[in-house]
């Protein structure tokens, strides 16, 4: 059950990247000049079933995709989502699960996600903070991704949810 | 005890993997475009692209009629924006036929290639980079198609920017947005040279040096030929602005090319930075068998001095 799980999660974040990549990405779906950051809502709602290891790792090739296919330094999303999965699994075990916490988790985790994303990559080189719309690019996908959220983790759910475990508090 | 443990491994198993993501960060960085990052976007491009463009697609119409809703609230000012631009270029058209004629007779003076008469290759948008924060996009052709590294992109408006990686049937391009590509321009108005470098999502800041006249808002700038053919529109001056202090000036620049709706676009290929160097040195050979008396050291100032040098893109 967990490596049909584990399976069925790498293939929905794969899917998660070519959506990412090929429909809502700059230049493609993306209102007000900003896309959803897909992948991380994907990673997070199937983070709910799985144990640690394995979501870390399902954040970890999540973001190394956009890596391969994106056009910053490789490691950097792959740095960032981890650290996402992992401080998700930290708080899980400490919150309540229900709509609102989870709406809280998908917008800070993205926030996070995305302010790591331009912390290293500046470290690396990368001028983010040249741009004059940096803050814009790292808010709005978080609130985006809220109404990603609400397609992606009832489908996540139906897919591999497990009654047993069920939420952050799983 | 054994939520600690589960704990301490996934603590672990995180470290590891930072580890492992700062490593290839590096290594990526410090290659610079070959190595063994090159080899996983190729084997990864080559597994995502057929994926991509069934997903391009099918999703195409709908992606053109969401982009068109979305843009409707930006209509306003965009077609503020225009009508003052309209006003700039109306008033440029008079010298605009004079100064064709001018390059005219250079052309006939120099043997100097025009950029239509490159050769190109055709290619389609095929996917984006994967976040708001990429200035990428990747076409459809690539090194099987005789694109190689460097190769200036245009479409029917402008330069879009240059190929940054070339694997078999993709190659990836680094638009004129991104603030790391730097393009070596001329003033048309002026023919004083400049450079002009991505400053936010639409915009491009424009540094001039060592100039006598002002950027006047409306002037078109195109590449100054050195790592791009020249003659390739890159945009129009927003803002005039003036040398005031004797250390050049700094505008703004509409590119001419609009990135939200980029589909099929040109590479053109087989193009040297050495072919606009040779075409200087003609130049100057020229001028020098004309006017002997000339000095042959490059310290002119009419936009093609240092437009060789002016492009450490990233």
């Amino acid at each position: 059950m967990i490596g049909r799980n584990v399976v069925i999660s790498l293939v929905l974040v794969v899917v998660a990247v070519v959506a990412q990549t090929a429909v809502f990405g700059d230049g493609r779906i993306n209102p007000f000049g900003v896309s959803p950051a897909v992948v991380v809502v994907v990673v997070l709602a199937c983070a709910r079933y799985l144990d640690p290891e394995p979501s870390i790792l399902l954040g970890f090739t999540g973001g190394m995709l956009l890596d391969l296919l994106g056009g910053a330094p490789l490691g950097l999303w792959a740095m960032a989502y981890t650290v996402v999965v992992y401080v998700a699994f930290r708080f899980r075990e400490r919150t309540d699960d229900g709509p609102f916490m989870l709406a809280i988790g998908v917008v800070g985790l993205t926030l996070l996600a995305n302010a790591l994303f331009v912390v290293v990559g500046t470290l690396f080189g990368e001028r983010f903070f040249t741009n004059a719309d940096v803050i814009k690019n790292m808010v709005v996908p978080a609130f985006y991704n809220l109404f990603i959220a609400a397609v992606a983790f009832p489908l996540v759910t139906r897919l591999i949810g497990d009654r047993r475990r069920v939420g952050w508090s799983a | 005890m054994q939520s600690f443990q589960r704990f301490d491994r996934s603590t672990t198993l995180m470290v590891v993997l930072l580890v492992v993501s700062f490593l290839l960060a590096t290594f990526d960085v410090r290659s610079d475009g070959t190595g063994v990052g090159t080899t996983m976007r190729d084997g990864a491009q080559t597994l995502f692209s057929p994926l991509q463009d069934v997903a391009s697609a099918i999703t195409r119409p709908v992606v053109g009629f969401i982009d068109a809703l979305s843009d409707i609230a930006s209509l306003r000012s965009e077609n503020e924006r225009l009508r003052r631009e309209n006003e700039g270029l109306q008033s440029q058209l008079d010298r605009v036929a004079s100064l064709e004629a001018d390059f005219a007779h250079l052309k006939e003076i120099t043997g100097l290639e025009d950029p239509g008469g490159l050769p190109t290759v055709v290619a389609r948008i095929a996917s984006s980079g994967s976040s708001s924060f990429d200035h990428v996009r990747y076409i459809d052709k690539g090194s099987d198609d005789g694109i190689s590294l460097g190769d200036a992109v245009v479409d029917e408006k402008g330069l879009v920017g240059r190929i940054d990686l070339v694997l078999d049937n993709r190659a990836r391009v680094r638009l004129i947005l991104d603030p790391n590509v730097e393009v070596a321009v001329v003033d048309q108005s002026t023919s004083q040279a400049g450079i002009v470098r991505g400053d936010n999502e639409n915009d491009l800041l424009l540094r001039m040096f060592d100039v006598d006249e002002p950027a006047r808002e409306g002037s078109v700038v195109v590449t100054a030929g050195s790592r791009f053919p020249p003659g390739i529109t890159v945009g129009v001056i927003t803002q005039t602005a003036v040398d005031d202090a004797g250390f050049g000036l700094v505008t703004g620049v509409a590119p001419s090319v609009s990135f939200s709706r980029l589909d099929y676009v040109k590479v053109i290929v087989q193009y040297s930075p050495l072919d606009a160097a040779s075409v200087e040195e003609e130049q100057q050979q020229q001028e020098d068998a004309t006017d002997g008396e000339q000095p042959a050291d490059g310290s002119t100032t009419d936009g093609s001095d240092g437009s060789t040098t002016t492009e450490p893109t990233g």
